[in-house]
């Protein structure tokens, strides 16, 4: 009886096997990295209706963040502002500016500026801002350097490994209170573990910290 | 939410990108466009590669984008973000802010404090400031908010039936006004619902003096107003009475059930359980006599059942009984004498109880219900006033509304005699009118017709003028509580559809200058600022609550007339009870979903009301066949029942504890013109609703026809078997052994666990068996939080079974209407239950029979226990539900892959899972499809079904979600999270009021969950088991406290205080209700040979000698 089957193909399970593995690991390694918030929202700096530029207002102004995100102490929702606090200074400083031509609009008409939301956690996420913002957390380390923005864009990943990177070791990233906002910082003698112990810096580690 | 990628020069995918991939890259838009999504590298060329080489890398990620919508190219669809454009002061989106108003009700008010997120109520809670309030609400009230959002309330206002402009609605009731200005109101004709509202008053004052020929009828179907109506008679003046229960410590309830449906319930309950903290000289003794079985009756330490038209001969045998005592005798005690002739009770329960009361004179209360005739009411106060208890406990204080409107006979007569327009205020008495009034046919004769309306009903079809009511949480108002204090009624959102309050469409008939509600309350309560604004802030105006009369103000003389002239109806064939439903009211409340769905606190009926018959009645009608349920379901034959000509068909519901040769039947259901919820539930009861009988007739005929009918029910079995769920002990045998609740079950084998108790008794300290679920304290010791450690302790001596709380859960946590079909599938999704036990002794002195006809009721709320070592967490495969730090079981619903394991392994069935996308798919409320094999419900239809996210009611529907509280889906399992929101809320709020400092424990008391705050009674206590001062730490150590099935070695975090009777003990001596303890305790020693009072607790005595049983043992041991 001959051979039904060349002597090649004695070979052909092993490879088919080898070559699954690879591009299994290949997908998973793909997937691991670029479905992530890590490849897929870092840099994202999507096209807002009013050039605003953080840079100018806060760099060069030193605007605080909390004049205009004024709910951030208070609720669980940084509140991007309202035309009626644009137009507190611009009723006055480039009144007449092409560019703020829209904010003119609203406060005059009333209809709100549709601002394109950047940062944003999944609905079965519930964030809280005030919470961080007065146990010591700074804005920079999850919304980077927005000082130094002229448009704003998706700094860091926001995933739950990012959060769980500092629920961890609070120590790291906590600061005084009053340096929340001085996003230039740079710790210098700070002594973390020492605020962590005093305050009772105890972030949740489980579930329902945030899921709920 | 649409899914908008952002904009791309080019399309990204297709023959034509990879064609022009050269060319995109020298078009300046791209360019531009690329370095704009990616600001770092787009500017750098990697050295050494061509620009091509460089666009085909990005080519790979722009491929990606367009074949998976993911990674780069197109992420997240583009969400907006729109703040004011003018900020309002005070507005923080994610903060709520709460608002004092209040929740008229028929003359009365429940004083409340609304919950509103981003300018729409989501919570109702009570009022804590009022003084004399705990803050405590009724399931009415937790339910109100939801018919805020019904989408089947009157949404326009109509003129014959074609949609009439606001505008025009008001002009039309300006000419209402000139014309009858100008004849003095002949003519006119107001029917109203009862209201204490003093702007509505002063309004009605006017239109009086304006209008001097108008006529005013006031009209409730359920009419608490009659015990109004019985003190004043005594008084001789306009007065209503206040009950102080917290002052009583004897009590006896004349078919009055003040702890379930009278008025006023919530703080009728509240002062009732002030005064049973088990303590031998102070804690109270409740009487009830009762002919249903009620949650009055479920809590009383004597229980006397008797029929309904036999009340008033009990009432005159305790009125004899008392005034012999007293050695007081003349036209009063005569009278009385007349009526007990022919005595219902026995005699010795009577003298006992008499006795009672006397002992503890100017600190015992007669309580008469609002269904039994006025002479019932009036020997009530007559022996209140004799026992002294007028003053302390009842107090006599001037009447929230004026009872000078005639009845609804007196209307119709009016009505038949020609009435030009007619004002139909609120109610709907085409519905719920007495049946032999004809009110339809008078009504048709009126020349016009103007109804304000909440739905579009029964009577706005018979209306010319349809005027769409705006809610009270929509309204400005003001009203009256029980006790007389001003509350306002301040909305939380302007009305919807644009309805109108009821004071803006009196004044404007009335023709006043400025009839908007809010104009009209100011000019009632003054123009003070500061005094207006703390009216509002705090939500009652301070010292508006009249000064009580003195107690002589009555004179027991005037009740001699009615009482000799009273012929009490001779029992013949059935007695019919018609009585207010515990979820629907009387009928206002039927396209209420969360009320459909919540169970009878009694007989545990969903979605329906049912016709209540005893045992012994049962085998009479040939009805007591056990084959009634069938895998669960309930097919209840059908009965019919038949009063003076008029039918009414319903299924039949063995109820234990209802007197014989009665039948009790709930109104509110069967409505002919209804919403989508409350379509097809139930039958309507009215037919038998008599004008002279109203809520008890005598003479029906009852009898079974062909036919079954499903009844959803939520709890089948009502017995415990002997198993301990509820554990209850006499006073006296409490007394000897107060720790007699952990010395039962196989406590001798596991001692009594309280977690963090710092005393080291030996207690919680000794070998434990291995117990196979991990407690995650135990293995990982440093991940269990040192600042809060939550737990719960619920006392079964104060809870009533009123289910305030369920609604109040499902209020917060987004809890789904399920439809009668799935809950008669047992898939009810309320996170919270309150179980009901009967039992009866069956070796009862009395005999068997009558012991099962008349047990004795336990009600135990049941939730989540949040067990240390839980059986649900081992069990998850992908760890969706877990422990956390705090000590909280909780569910990670995006996790959840619907294994339902975790409910398998609960021992305390407490896990509820997401059959269906419950909030998706439209359910079919009250329309039962179970009685046929293939299903073809709408939630099995799934996408080919109506989906309710399509239809433009859900836009008004999800309104009424929580915010704070994740919406499930499909597939997932949910449970009790001891508010968890509530409780992140908290230690937020409170790490932000410390912000740099260690102080972030929770001051106890700061936080409730919603059943705690919920409670009238404050059955729920719940805080931090680490501070040894906070209130759940304190009752942890009561030797009351036990755990449910603590044999597991589960651990719970709740825990529950047993439950404690006081019988009298003379009553017990002469064993005329043949028990010696409670009956679950004798039937507990029945099945486990065991008396807990006595021995070791080792679940049962291994077969050894039996131990002195309970029953030869007299209450001490």
């Amino acid at each position: 009886m001959s051979d039904i089957f060349p002597k090649w193909t004695n070979q052909l399970p092993m490879m088919a096997g080898i070559a699954a593995a690879v591009l299994g690991a290949t997908a998973l390694a793909g997937i691991t990295y670029y479905v992530t918030p890590k490849y897929t929202r870092v840099g994202y700096q999507p096209k807002q209706p009013v050039a605003f530029s953080h840079a100018i207002h806060v760099d060069q102004l030193n605007l605080d963040c909390r004049y205009c995100h004024n709910g951030v102490e208070k609720s669980w929702f940084s509140n991007i502002p309202s035309s009626s606090t644009c137009m507190n200074c611009h009723s006055q400083v480039r009144k007449d500016s092409e560019k703020l031509a829209l904010v003119r609009e609203s406060y005059a008409s009333g209809k709100p500026i549709s601002w394109v939301q950047i940062h944003k956690v999944p609905d079965y996420v519930y964030f809280n801002h005030s919470v961080h913002v007065n146990r010591g957390i700074s804005c920079v380390h999850c919304h980077g350097e927005i000082n130094k923005m002229d448009e704003v864009y998706h700094a860091k990943p926001l995933s739950m490994s990012f959060c769980l990177d500092c629920h961890r070791e609070p120590e790291k990233f906590v600061r005084p209170n009053e340096l929340v906002t001085k996003l230039d910082w740079k710790n210098e003698g700070f002594d973390g573990k020492k605020a962590v112990h005093d305050w009772k810096i105890q972030p949740g580690q489980s579930c329902s910290t945030c899921h709920r | 939410m649409k899914t908008i990628p952002p904009p791309c020069p080019e399309p990204e995918v297709g023959p034509k990108y990879w064609r022009s991939l050269d060319q995109l890259a020298e078009k300046p838009e791209f360019r531009q466009w690329m370095e704009r999504e990616f600001p770092s590298g787009a500017s750098i060329a990697p050295e050494g590669e061509t620009r091509r080489d460089w666009i085909k890398l990005m080519s790979a990620s722009f491929m990606l984008a367009g074949v998976g919508g993911f990674a780069a190219g197109c992420r997240r669809p583009e969400e907006h973000l729109t703040p004011f454009a003018k900020q309002p002061e005070g507005y923080l989106h994610g903060k709520a802010q709460h608002f004092a108003t209040a929740m008229p009700s028929r003359g009365s008010a429940i004083p409340l404090v609304a919950k509103s997120h981003d300018g729409r109520p989501v919570k109702l809670e009570g009022n804590p400031l009022l003084p004399n309030s705990n803050g405590g609400t009724d399931a009415f009230a937790q339910a109100s908010l939801l018919n805020v959002y019904d989408p089947d309330r009157a949404y326009r206002h109509t003129k014959g039936g074609a949609d009439v402009k606001v505008e025009n609605l008001r002009d039309a009731l300006a000419q209402v006004a000139t014309k009858f200005a100008a004849n003095g109101g002949e003519g006119l004709v107001f029917l109203s619902e009862r209201s204490g509202s003093p702007t509505r008053a002063r309004i009605q004052e006017e239109i009086s003096k304006k209008y001097p020929k108008s006529k005013w009828f006031a009209y409730e179907p359920v009419d608490f107003a009659i015990g109004q109506q019985a003190l004043s008679t005594l008084v001789g003046a306009d007065v209503q009475p206040v009950y102080h229960l917290e002052n009583a410590r004897r009590i006896l309830s004349l078919d009055c059930d003040f702890l379930g449906v009278e008025g006023d319930s919530y703080r009728l309950i509240r002062g009732f359980a002030k005064g049973r903290k088990p303590a031998k000289d102070t804690m109270s003794r409740l009487y009830a006599v009762e002919s249903l079985l009620t949650v009055t009756g479920g809590s009383a330490d004597h229980r006397l059942r008797v029929r309904p038209t036999d009340v008033v001969r009990v009432a005159a045998q305790v009125g004899v009984a008392v005034l012999e005592l007293l050695d007081q005798s003349g036209e009063l005690a005569t009278a009385l004498k007349t009526l007990a002739k022919d005595p219902v009770a026995n005699p010795q329960w009577v003298a006992a109880c008499a006795k009672d009361l006397l002992a503890n004179k100017g600190a015992s209360v007669v309580l008469a219900g609002y269904g039994q005739p006025l002479v019932v009411h009036l020997i009530a106060q007559v022996i209140n006033s004799v026992l002294q208890s007028v003053g302390p406990v009842v107090s006599i204080v001037k009447a929230n509304e004026s009872r000078n409107d005639g009845s609804i006979a007196e209307c119709v007569a009016q009505l038949q005699s020609g009435a030009d327009t007619l004002v139909i205020l609120g109610g709907n008495p085409a519905y719920d009118a007495p049946a032999d009034l004809d009110f339809t046919g008078a009504v048709k004769r009126a020349k016009t017709v103007v109804r304000w309306g909440y739905y579009e009903d029964e009577t706005s079809q018979l209306a010319t003028w349809n005027i769409a009511a705006a809610h009270y949480l929509e309204s400005w108002g003001d009203a009256r509580t029980a006790d007389g204090t001003i509350v306002p009624v301040q909305p939380l959102i302007e009305p919807l559809f644009g309805g109108l309050t009821d004071i803006e469409v009196l004044a404007r008939i009335a023709g006043l200058e400025k009839p908007l509600p809010l104009d009209l309350v100011r000019a009632t309560h003054g123009v003070d600022e500061s005094k207006w604004r703390k009216f509002l802030h705090d939500g009652f105006l301070e010292d508006s609550a009249p000064k009580p009369m003195e107690a002589s103000s009555i004179q027991v003389g005037r009740a001699v007339a009615t009482i000799a002239g009273f012929k009490a109806p001779v029992a013949a064939d059935f007695d019919v009870v018609l009585y207010r439903d515990a979820s629907v009211d009387d009928g206002r409340f039927n396209n209420n979903g969360w009320q459909q769905e919540v169970p009878d606190p009694v007989t545990k009926v969903t979605w329906e009301n049912v016709i209540l018959v005893s045992l012994a009645t049962a085998r009479e009608l040939g009805i007591a066949d056990a084959a009634n349920a069938k895998d669960g379901q309930y097919k209840q034959p059908i009965l019919k029942v038949t009063l003076g000509g008029r039918t009414v068909e319903g299924p039949a519901w063995v109820q234990p504890g209802l007197a014989d040769k009665t039948v009790g039947l709930a109104l509110g259901y069967g409505r002919r013109v209804t919403g989508r919820v409350g379509r097809g539930s139930g039958f309507d009861s009215y037919p038998l609703y008599l004008k002279d009988t109203r809520h008890l007739a005598t003479g029906a005929k009852v009898v079974k026809v062909p036919g079954r009918r499903l009844v959803a029910v939520t709890q089948e079995h009502g017995l415990m078997e002997g198993r301990p769920v509820i554990r209850e002990a006499d006073l006296a045998q409490f007394e000897a052994k107060p720790d007699f609740a952990k010395n039962m079950d196989l406590d001798a084998h596991l001692p009594h666990y309280v977690p963090y108790k710092k005393e080291a008794d030996g207690r919680n300290v000794g070998p434990r068996p291995q117990n196979i679920y991990e407690h995650p304290f135990d293995q990982n010791p440093e991940t269990a939080s040192k600042i809060h450690q939550w737990g719960m302790v619920i006392d079964l001596s104060t809870c009533v079974g009123c289910t305030a709380c369920v609604v109040a859960c499902q209020s917060e946590n987004n809890i789904p209407i399920v439809g009668k079909d799935q809950v008669a599938r047992g898939r009810e999704m309320h996170w919270m239950r309150i179980d009901r036990y009967y039992s009866h002794d069956p070796k009862s002195d009395l005999g068997s029979d009558i012991a099962a006809e008349d047990p004795q009721m336990a009600v135990q709320p049941m939730l989540c226990q949040h067990c240390e070592s839980a059986p649900c967490e081992s069990v998850c495969p992908v760890n969706a539900t877990v422990h956390d730090e705090e000590g909280l079981n909780v569910m990670a619903y995006n996790r959840c892959i619907g294994t339902r394991y975790c409910a398998n392994n609960c021992p305390y069935k407490v896990r509820r899972f997401n059959f269906f996308d419950y909030n998706k798919r439209e359910t079919d409320y009250a329309g039962a499809q179970s009685q046929h094999f293939f299903n073809f419900g709408n939630l099995y239809k799934g996408p080919l079904g109506v989906n309710r996210n399509d239809a433009p009611e859900w836009e008004v529907v999800k309104l009424v979600k929580n915010p704070d509280v994740s919406v499930r889906m499909r597939g997932v399992m949910e449970k009790c999270t001891f508010c968890v929101q509530r409780i992140e809320q908290a230690k937020i709020a409170r790490k932000v009021e410390v912000g740099n400092s260690g102080d972030v424990a929770v001051k106890d008391g700061t936080l409730k969950t919603a059943c705690q705050q919920a409670c009238p009674a404050e059955a729920i206590t719940f805080g931090n088991l680490l501070d040894p001062a906070s209130a759940v730490s304190k009752l942890k150590t009561d030797p009351r406290d036990y755990t449910v099935l603590g044999f597991l070695d589960n651990r719970p975090r709740v825990t529950y205080l047993a439950r404690i009777r006081n019988p009298n003990p003379e009553i017990q001596e002469a064993k005329i209700e043949g028990r010696n303890g409670p009956d679950s305790m004798r039937d507990y020693e029945r099945h486990r040979h065991e008396n807990p009072f006595k021995t070791e607790s080792h679940g049962n005595s291994h077969g050894e000698k039996k131990s002195a049983s309970i029953s030869t043992q007299k209450g001490a041991v």
